[in-house]
């Protein structure tokens, strides 16, 4: 059986593709239905939900259609998530790989580095980060990777220990390839797959830690955001919930739909590992 | 309030809090003030020093007022919109050098020391003048206070000062600390500061800090039979939606301020037991400010300042940022000031095609993004109106094409990005209006003002005629002519644009009906409430 019909076999990775499907749809698809400024001014301030049936969602308090900014929050939920994920993984890769293959003092130094990152909680880097160098996209990016990239870096090292014992590296070494050369040709792309399957619990964390930074007032202000719409609803959240809702239920979705989707591709190789 | 702790949010133990029953029966009819009782209220911030003498602002008076007094406090119905506290009478001598103040007698601190006018020469020479916030600005010409005998403080000054200046001053300006407990060691480290002493209806008893301040009754108080409650508790409760159902609970009786959001007053108030009272903040007006960076070269352009001005629809902005709790503003004086305000000025209508027609004429065209140019916006992180007028004005600007970049800060980090970096092309500012444009309004367009100074003109403007005309008021001594060249101040920054205002608005209390005497003064949450009572 191919691999990808067995991954489509399992019930809760089609769940999640679907919703992930969906989701990219939607944002892909924001500019097209809610051109111009997500934010500008459309109608009546806190107009309930399903009254108007030209803002469905009604409005929050400055009278922003709340379609509209949920359509572009998940574009800017999503390219935070994969970017902050592209990004940790990429350095984690890196770092883990020449810890692994070089092995003595840099791996020792390159681990305890990892350590030391490893003891302060993620979010709170994050916080830290964003609050000294000032809330814009490629700041808070980099604050997510900043805090998410220790776990890579060790499931990459310990694939590299063992890949780098085995006959084809020797024979890289043999024909006098460069060791960089080595490591970064033909050992990472062999210990790449464990570290990818880690890829979906990162993007989920990371859309989970933009919106909450985004909620304490620390995302990006010029770009509608989930955690940015919940916070707005929050100071009315008893006479308008649906303002902190709505968005909430969207990231509720988005994170399940990430974690679902990750599931199925983490069993579909266990599988194929377990066969093979 | 504009004091900006933040403190975790800790419960009072329940039993703690449950309403101290008064036990006395209803005699006669609702008016007669009950004697006793414990009134809790929401206190939303906690700030460090507690001394109004040094720091003059309206989240230390709200829990300190009851504790310190001051020479007078304002009322509704009183000569010049004050009435008597520690002073009794205040006069003015006509060449503006001296003002003569009659103290009341027979008036004990509340560690049993008799109060003199000794007290009030050492609180205006050694701490409103060098130290207060506000002070500086008012008392820097007084020289010495004469005091011939224990009840009368005579206040000489360099220059001549404006005694309506000076009257205005002092509802905010004027409390005394006493000479004893400040007059050994440095005022600013004086433990006075935590733990406030003074000769109010209400003594300090207990700070703990995330959770209550706890006043109580001042036995020895010189009103008669006042003050009426026993105690009063300032909860913290700094999360702005947690007052709204702490008062459905009756787990406080007061939440003033507007710690219930705007938002939310329409519900409450149908609410039974609860009432939302507008009044008793006539004297704290607060305005909606867009602060502008002169340095840049875009924005001191007039046309430029007159189109973002006309960018601006204030009614749209009362209506749904303040949800109708708020005024629209013509110009630096409050529209419900009694004694300076004029509506002679220029006005700006709301008006986007005007808008667009100045920028163009400006030479600032269109680029094929359909943007003119790009501007920092920071919005002062205070108040949630004002980051929702920053969302507003964001909006209002990019339809006539400007584009506002925002960016938020943390209390400290605006007042340091406007204040004293200058990194900012516009902001959106709170300033408060306290009686007199002298005390805290000319400060926010007149020039020479150093680097660093919060809630001044740091946008680099510079117009001579504005300055002079500042200088001359502040020396004139005749009311009438000295209001007259207010009027024309006003004149003159509406239609310069040094600066633009946008709106004014005040706080909202919600209470529980059993809270009487509440609001009966211009400054109410921040007066002694020593003829507050509760109705069991």
């Amino acid at each position: 059986m191919n691999p990808l019909r067995r991954f489509l076999r399992t019930p809760e990775a089609i769940a999640g593709i679907v919703i992930l499907a969906a989701l990219f749809a939607v944002a892909l698809a924001a500019p097209l239905f809610f051109p111009g400024d997500p934010q500008a001014i459309a109608g009546p301030a806190l107009l309930p939900p399903f009254q108007d049936w030209s803002l469905p969602l009604g409005t929050d308090r400055l009278g922003r259609d709340m379609l509209a900014e949920l359509f572009h929050g998940a574009r800017t939920s999503l390219a935070v998530g994969l970017a902050a994920a592209a990004a940790a993984l990429a350095v984690g890769a890196v770092i883990g790989t020449l810890a692994g293959f070089a092995g003595g003092l840099i791996d020792e130094v390159l681990m305890r580095i990892t350590d030391a990152f490893q003891t302060v909680p993620a979010f709170l880097l994050a916080l830290a980060f964003v609050s000294i160098v000032g809330p814009s996209l490629g700041v808070v990016v980099a604050a997510i990777a900043l805090g998410a990239w220790t776990g890579p870096a060790r499931v990459a090292r310990a694939e590299v220990l063992s890949i780098r014992e085995r006959d084809f590296v020797a024979g890289a070494r043999v024909i006098g390839m460069h060791p960089l050369e080595i490591a970064f040709r033909e050992v990472l792309p062999n210990a790449l797959p464990p570290v990818l399957a880690l890829s979906s619990v990162i993007v989920a964390a990371a859309i989970l830690t933009e919106a909450a930074l985004s909620f304490l007032g620390l995302g990006d202000p010029n770009r509608v955001t989930w955690g940015g719409m919940i916070a707005e609803g929050r100071a009315v959240l008893r006479t308008a919930p649906f303002l902190s809702i709505v968005p909430g239920i969207a990231l509720v979705l988005t994170v399940l739909g990430v974690y679902l989707a990750g599931e199925g591709v983490v069993e579909t190789t266990a599988v194929r590992r377990g066969l093979s | 309030m504009p004091e900006f702790t933040i403190s975790r949010r800790t419960m009072l133990a329940g039993s703690a809090l449950l309403l101290a029953s008064t036990a006395m029966p209803t005699i006669g009819w609702a008016q007669t003030p009950k004697k006793g009782g414990r009134l809790v209220v929401a206190a939303d911030s906690e700030p460090r020093n507690l001394n109004p003498a040094i720091v003059a602002s309206n989240g230390v008076f709200f829990i300190s007022s009851k504790i310190v007094e001051t020479l007078a406090e304002a009322s509704f119905g009183g000569k010049d919109g004050l009435e008597p506290r520690l002073a009794l009478s205040w006069e003015g001598a006509a060449d503006g050098l001296s003002v003569t103040f009659k103290l009341r007698e027979a008036v004990k601190w509340h560690d049993g020391k008799p109060f003199t006018s000794a007290d009030v020469a050492f609180s205006a020479l050694q701490v409103w003048k060098p130290l207060q916030n506000l002070g500086r600005t008012v008392f820097k010409d007084l020289e010495a206070v004469d005091t011939p005998d224990e009840a009368t403080a005579v206040f000489k000054f360099a220059k001549p000062t404006p005694f309506q200046l000076i009257r205005n001053a002092l509802p905010t300006l004027s409390s005394v600390v006493p000479k004893h407990i400040y007059e050994t060691g440095k005022i600013e480290d004086n433990p006075a500061n935590n733990a406030p002493v003074g000769t109010g209806p209400f003594k300090f008893a207990e700070y703990k800090p995330g959770e209550y301040y706890r006043l109580e009754k001042n036995t020895d108080y010189w009103g008669k039979d006042e003050p009426y409650l026993d105690e009063i508790i300032y909860q913290v409760l700094p999360d702005r939606t947690s007052a709204a159902s702490a008062l459905e609970a009756e787990e406080i009786q007061l939440a003033a301020f507007s710690a219930v959001p705007l938002a939310d007053l329409d519900r409450i108030s149908k609410v039974p037991g609860l009432k939302v009272i507008t009044k008793g903040y006539e004297g704290l007006t607060y305005q909606l400010v867009v602060e502008i960076n002169h340095r840049r070269k875009e924005l001191a352009d007039l046309k430029v300042r007159q189109a973002i001005a006309h960018a601006i629809d204030k009614d749209f902005v009362v209506k749904t940022v303040f949800l109708g709790y708020a005024a629209t503003a013509t110009g630096p004086v409050p529209k419900n000031d009694p004694q300076f305000y004029t509506a002679d000025v220029p006005t700006y209508a709301f008006d986007v095609a005007k808008a667009n027609a100045l920028l163009d004429e400006a030479g600032y065209s269109r680029g094929d993004d359909g943007k003119r140019f790009s501007l920092k916006l920071l919005p002062a992180p205070y108040f949630n109106e004002t980051k929702q007028f920053g969302d507003y004005l964001r909006q209002a600007l990019a339809a006539i094409g400007i584009d506002a970049q925002l960016v938020n800060n943390d209390s400290a980090a605006h007042i340091k990005a406007v204040y004293t970096d200058h990194a900012f092309d516009l902001a959106v500012g709170p300033p408060v209006f306290r009686g007199d444009p002298a005390i805290s309004t000319t400060i926010l367009v007149q020039s020479g003002i150093p680097d660093g100074v919060p809630f001044s003109n740091q946008g680099g403007y510079k117009n001579a005629d504005l300055d002079a005309l500042i200088a001359k008021a502040s020396e004139t001594l005749d009311t009438a002519a000295r209001t007259e060249l207010y009027k024309e101040f006003q004149r003159k920054v509406a239609a310069d644009l040094p600066l633009i205002n946008v709106a004014e608005w005040s706080f909202i209390s919600v209470a529980r009906d059993t809270v009487k005497n509440i609001a009966n003064t211009p400054r109410w949450a921040v007066s002694n409430w020593a003829d507050t009572y509760l109705e069991s």
